[in-house]
């Protein structure tokens, strides 16, 4: 158990598909943060304040990385 | 041994961060200078300050080594291992303890259960943070030692020196401020080797084609996910769930030498935005500390110690100038350690055991003199245990694994502390006390071969089963005792506001 011996006929593929998995969940979950949260402290909120586009913009790098090594 | 352009660009770095470090001198005035710099840093650069407390000199020659021997799996923990951790702090737990308006993460502890489980977090980072310095000064010396021609003790001091001087009167503004040059050179140095070393392998392409062709041991090194019965210390198993759900979160949320910038932050957007910075920023690190492993294993494979990957790299490809840089890079690296684990150890130090348990209500001035007294002492501190280091060649791995002991319990702490309303304050303890000492148990019994972990390393392991030890314990005993009421648990769990009767300032998280 310790282990995780019941894990161990998950293939590396399957496993990777897990990992691109958390970063669509975390980019979804991102899209749903409501927006007077995302511009809370800015005083004339412009584009570039949205920090959800900083955000995805990180997760699309990372799941592109993982999509390819 | 460095050419003359080399000791230039080295003494120049050196003279300009001390400067640089003072000019922000003249902004400390009271402990909240000190210690948050009168939340008044913007987000790019707390976000650079970020990356470079995380990464000091020591992972690129660590980091190099290991991919050297296991390929880029080792690249997990600056992706995987950090960037859905920043995000979850980003947008929940930065801005929690922002309008919380906490120093520390202990002080948010000891708010949501009792000072027991403050002066445990307080005191185990405290004892990191100060064993770490020694390993930290004695690196330096081991770096300027083959390059500089220096006497180990020379370089210690001058280190310390020109770190304290900056830290002492600056506070964390020069920590933070320096932090941003120490980034940019620590990047510059960094991609040259790559850069080099590439040019050397001749390109991506020529790289992958010549390990591939070493035979069946090297086909994983260009796999992120290794196998759940890899032998390497990086199943996938181990990635994920000691790594990306209870080690980096560990990390990201609960050290304080990383939350402690994002607090003294201007505004709660420079807040969020200051660990997106930092997230961006991370995921160059890997390209950095980890191809130079790959490139010298191309190019000279067959190394008995793949810690010397990065050094032999150096050595043979570098031209001077460019070494110089190198170095530079290295020591920004390193210094950039140093200054903020002094600051932040001085932090927890003067608000969580100075201030709440030998002197309350003093003046502020007073808590930013005790701040600074505190970056003396354990400059000197850093500076005796320096020598220990060379004795106690293991003492590096030693107080990495003390991390390990200690992350995943007060992470879930944390965790059920900001989420559930239920957990009480001997709940909080216990689970804290229990999970470390589960910790203490395995590592105790990995030493005496008890053949429990079939990897060679299980620290991502061990980290996980002690994030559970110590959730599982918090719960128990949580539902044992009896419940806080909803008044004194105000402003501390997640949808209860501060202001019960007006219902403000309630985080939607």
């Amino acid at each position: 158990m310790l282990n995780f011996e019941w894990l161990k006929g998950v293939s590396p593929a399957a496993a990777k598909g897990i990992f691109l998995g958390i970063f669509v969940v975390s980019g979804l979950l991102v899209l749903l943060i409501p927006k007077a949260y995302i511009y809370e402290g800015v005083e004339s909120p412009r584009w570039w304040h949205n920090l959800k586009l900083w955000a995805l913009g990180v997760l699309a790098i990372i799941f592109t990385i993982y999509s390819i090594f | 041994m460095l050419s003359g352009i080399d000791y230039v660009v080295v003494i120049a770095y050196l003279v300009g961060i001390m400067i640089l470090g003072l000019y922000f001198a003249r902004f400390v005035r009271s402990a909240d200078d000190f210690f948050l710099s009168g939340k008044s840093l913007p987000f790019w650069a707390v976000g650079m300050s970020i990356v470079v407390t995380d990464i000091s000199a020591m992972d690129f020659v660590g980091v190099a080594g290991q991919s050297y021997r296991f390929g880029i799996s080792v690249g997990n923990f600056d992706w995987l291992g950090s960037v859905p951790a920043m995000l979850l702090a980003a947008f929940i737990f930065i801005p929690y303890f922002w309008k919380a308006g906490v120093y520390t993460i202990p002080e948010y502890l000891g708010r949501r259960y009792n000072d027991g489980v403050r002066a445990v977090a307080s005191l185990c980072w405290i004892i990191f943070f100060a064993f770490d310095l020694g390993v930290l000064f004695w690196a330096a010396a081991v770096m300027f030692e083959p390059l500089m021609g220096w006497d180990p003790w020379f370089s210690i001091i001058v280190t310390a020196v020109v770190v304290g001087v900056y830290t002492f009167f600056g506070g964390l503004t020069a920590v933070v401020m320096t932090d941003v040059v120490q980034m940019v050179i620590m990047f510059v140095g960094g991609a040259a080797v790559v850069v080099v070393g590439l040019y050397h392998a001749g390109g991506w392409g020529g790289l992958v084609e010549q390990i591939s062709a070493m035979g069946d041991a090297y086909q994983n090194h260009f796999e992120l996910v290794q196998p759940a019965d890899t032998q390497t210390p990086f199943p996938w198993t181990g990635i994920l769930f000691g790594l990306t759900f209870v080690m980096s979160n560990a990390y990201m949320i609960g050290n304080q030498a990383i939350v402690q910038r994002c607090l003294a932050t201007k505004s709660l957007w420079h807040a969020k935005a200051s660990m997106l910075v930092g997230a961006f920023f991370k995921m160059f690190i890997p390209l950095l500390v980890m191809f130079p492993g790959l490139i010298a294993l191309a190019a000279y494979p067959g190394m008995a110690d793949g810690d010397q990957a990065f050094g032999t790299l150096v050595k043979n490809l570098l031209p001077p100038g460019l070494r110089g840089l190198l170095f530079a890079g290295f020591l920004a690296g390193l210094m950039s350690t140093i200054d903020s684990f002094l600051n932040s150890t001085a932090t927890l130090w003067t608000k969580d055991i100075y201030e709440r348990f030998l002197k309350k209500n003093a003046s502020s001035r007073h808590y930013m003199i005790v701040g600074r007294a505190a970056t003396v002492m354990l400059l000197v501190f850093g500076v005796l245990t320096a020598q220990l280091t060379q004795h106690f060649s293991g003492m590096y791995v030693a107080i990495q694994t003390f991390m390990s002991f200690f992350q995943g319990p007060v992470f879930s702490a944390l965790l059920l502390g900001m989420f559930w309303p239920r957990a009480t304050q001997w709940g909080g303890l216990v689970g804290v006390v229990g999970g470390i000492a589960v910790s203490v148990l395995f590592n105790v019994l990995v030493l005496l071969d008890a053949s429990l972990f079939t990897i060679q390393d299980p620290f991502l392991y061990i980290s996980w089963w002690s994030f559970v030890v110590g959730a599982g314990l918090n719960v128990i005993v949580s539902l044992m005792t009896a419940r806080h009421s909803e008044q004194r648990l105000s402003g501390l769990v997640c949808r209860l506001p501060r202001d019960l009767k007006s219902n403000s300032g309630a985080v939607p998280c």
